[in-house]
């Protein structure tokens, strides 16, 4: 009879088994592993796009959006002066030819301000066959990353069809994916075997037993020979002058080289697309409904266009509630961040032009839950931010940014 | 007569003893084979990392001053256990190749393979030449004082000019995106790193700044400072940890 000990064991061992050799894909990148008040309330990402979802190796692939830099960002999130615009891959299965912010081309880390409106496009090419799933994110710094919608591509075509050539400031055209492999192993293996040659000169003769017998015995001098330090003699001045050789000739090689280059792209905001004054926005209470995972907001809305407009959506962390009598349709199938049904009013009529209305807006999804944002009351910081979509009669769509205390209830 | 005798040099074991020797040097030396790819690549990703990782980490001033001092540090522990025990000249040199073996098997399987990313792009550096120099000096002179200070500062010197023949050619200039780049940071900018930003290098970042648009030979030789300190304080863990007294406890 097994003893129970045994049966542990053997449960242990069929779990490490299935971990290493069943291994599940991964298929998230840690779109929600920031606390809630952070996705909220640094970079609110909306109207991302893609041009297309499936591609041939050496497509291109544009994604393009637009983003607003919260004015009430986190007092625990250092500010954004140091931030990078990328696209989060499972390795570099896309390489990135071309990036824009606000229409300035940028290769380098970038400065926003709060506040700030700013549109992207990032121009990728397929390298890798697969299907990945891509979102266009930000790197904060000393906060982590603050990632937007994600889409599934789908790559065909061979590897080695892939082509990423390059021209030098020298005029040479140049394949990123060989250039100075050659050399670099060459080099490797040049000192590799000069290290091997030193190390087999000692491994091939009696080592640690007789060495250490003879030291201890006061016969040290025997275990080094005047051929050893004849050799080692040659290593200390042969080494250095080729060291030195091999550099100056790489030197006369490439007289243009430079220093890695490390500059900090000052993107100046677009004119306001969001809060742009025509609509304002002031929010006076807001409440989380736990058990029914429904925010309520109730806002006082300053209408001060010349047409009426009504709410039509409601975006925070990525997570889109529509109401479904305004919101366009929403077409985008594959994003499973929407809630088509999830924002409701209190009262269903348009906010007449010049008038001035409380509002309570109720956004009630499962979502909530599932895109860990309720997780929001256990925060340090239990502000919540998101853009509020308003739409005019004609379809001119105004965005509002708000900010506001969370008060949970638990009933 | 006497002092005539002392002159023949021992004879070596023969026979059955010969062999039992042998096979335990061969034991040993594959014990530290493993042992130092494991220990010293692990050493050197959690202390180097980036640095050596991605050639646009590669800059004149945090590489040079980094990666010797790192180094330094298992080379000089295991060349007191080698050198004080067995004469035996080599303990820096075995360390870096086996540094070397670990390295370029992460860069094939875990960069290459694994996350896609060419090889190219994660050269690691070398510091074998450095190491040979290192282990050199050692056996001519029989000090740890002249060992520390000509050694430590040889291996930090050399460090630069070795790996130079091997990423000078990444510091071409590129005009991309109406900025200049180096293809090194080409490689940053196309080749996406979800988790390495570019704004996380330190490139050319601090106080110790360039002497006439000369970066590297500051950063070199206070890298040579600090080896020559860094070297005897990993000689005393080396010697310190070269000891039977916890197998006798056992």
């Amino acid at each position: 009879m097994m003893k129970p000990m045994n049966y542990v064991l053997g449960i242990f061992c069929l779990w490490l088994f299935s971990l290493t050799f069943a291994p599940n894909a991964a298929f998230a990148h840690g779109e929600k592993a920031l606390e809630p008040f952070i996705r909220m309330r640094t970079i609110q990402w909306y109207d991302v796009q893609w041009s297309l979802d499936k591609l041939n190796i050496n497509d291109e692939l544009v994604i393009t959006g637009k983003f607003h830099v919260a004015e009430d960002w986190p007092r625990g999130v250092p500010k954004p002066d140091a931030t990078y615009l990328n696209v989060s891959s499972p390795g570099p299965v896309f390489v990135r030819t071309e990036r824009y912010l606000n229409g300035q081309a940028s290769v380098s880390s970038a400065a926003l301000k709060l506040g700030g409106d700013y549109d992207f496009k990032i121009v990728l090419k397929a390298r890798l066959p697969g299907r990945y799933h891509l979102h266009p994110f930000f790197n904060l710094h000393d906060a982590g990353a603050v990632m937007g919608p994600g889409h599934w591509f789908e790559v065909a075509g061979e590897p080695a069809a892939f082509a990423n050539q390059v021209k030098t400031l020298d005029g040479n055209v140049i394949d990123m994916e060989t250039y100075g492999l050659a050399n670099g192993i060459g080099w490797h293996a040049f000192w590799f075997v000069l290290g091997t040659a030193w190390l087999l000169w000692w491994v091939r003769r009696p080592l640690f037993i007789p060495r250490y017998k003879m030291l201890q015995s006061g016969q040290g001098k025997w275990l080094i020979t005047s051929l050893d330090r004849k050799i080692a003699m040659g290593i200390l001045f042969g080494v250095p002058l080729l060291v030195v050789g091999a550099s100056a000739m790489t030197d006369s090689e490439y007289p243009n080289a430079i220093p890695l280059q490390a500059g900090m792209d000052q993107i100046e905001p677009l004119p306001s697309l969001v809060n742009d004054g025509i609509v304002k926005v002031k929010v006076q209470r807001t409440e989380f409904r736990v058990p029914a995972r429904s925010m309520t907001i109730t806002a006082q809305i300053q209408n001060t266009s010349d047409q009426s407009i009504s709410i039509g959506e409601f975006a925070t962390a990525n997570v889109r509630f529509l109401n479904p009598g305004v919101s366009p349709s929403h077409t985008d199938d594959s994003d499973t961040v929407v809630a088509p049904q999830g924002l409701s009013l209190d009262s269903t009529d348009p906010i007449q032009a010049g008038e001035t209305r409380t509002v309570r807006i109720t956004a009630l999804d499962a979502l909530w839950a599932t895109q860990r944002l309720d997780g929001l009351i256990r925060d340090a910081d239990t502000r919540m931010g998101g853009l509020l979509f308003l739409y005019e009669t004609n379809g001119k769509r105004h965005i509002a940014s708000i900010s506001t205390a969370v008060i949970p209830k638990f009933d | 007569m006497t002092a005539k005798a002392l002159e023949i040099p021992p004879k070596p074991y023969t026979g059955e003893k010969a062999r039992l020797t042998r096979a335990y040097d061969y034991l040993i030396l594959v014990l530290a084979l493993f042992l130092f790819i494991g220990a010293f690549h692990l050493h050197v990703a959690l202390t180097v990392g980036d640095w050596d990782f991605w050639t646009d980490w590669k800059d004149r001033q945090w590489w040079p001053l980094v990666t010797p001092l790192m180094m330094i540090t298992f080379p000089a522990a295991v060349q007191a256990v080698l050198w004080t025990n067995f004469r035996l000249p080599m303990g820096a040199t075995l360390c870096i190749s086996c540094l070397l073996i670990g390295t370029w098997i992460a860069r094939y399987f875990a960069y290459h393979l694994w996350n896609y990313f060419p090889i190219n792009e994660v050269l690691p550096a070398t510091m074998l030449p450095s190491a040979l120099v290192l282990d050199a000096i050692l056996m001519l002179t029989n000090s740890l004082t002249i060992t520390s200070i000509f050694g430590g500062m040889a291996f930090a010197l050399l460090f630069y000019p070795s790996n130079w023949p091997i990423f000078g050619m990444f510091h071409v200039p590129v005009e991309y995106g109406g900025a200049q780049l180096t293809i090194s940071d080409l490689f940053g900018f196309q080749y996406i790193r979800a988790g390495t930003p570019e704004y996380l290098r330190l490139i050319e970042r601090g106080t110790l700044r360039t002497y006439g648009q000369y970066a590297t030979p500051l950063s070199a030789f206070c890298s040579g400072l600090l080896c020559t300190l860094m070297y005897p304080l990993w000689w005393y863990i080396g010697k310190a940890f070269a000891t039977t007294k916890f197998v006798k406890a056992i």
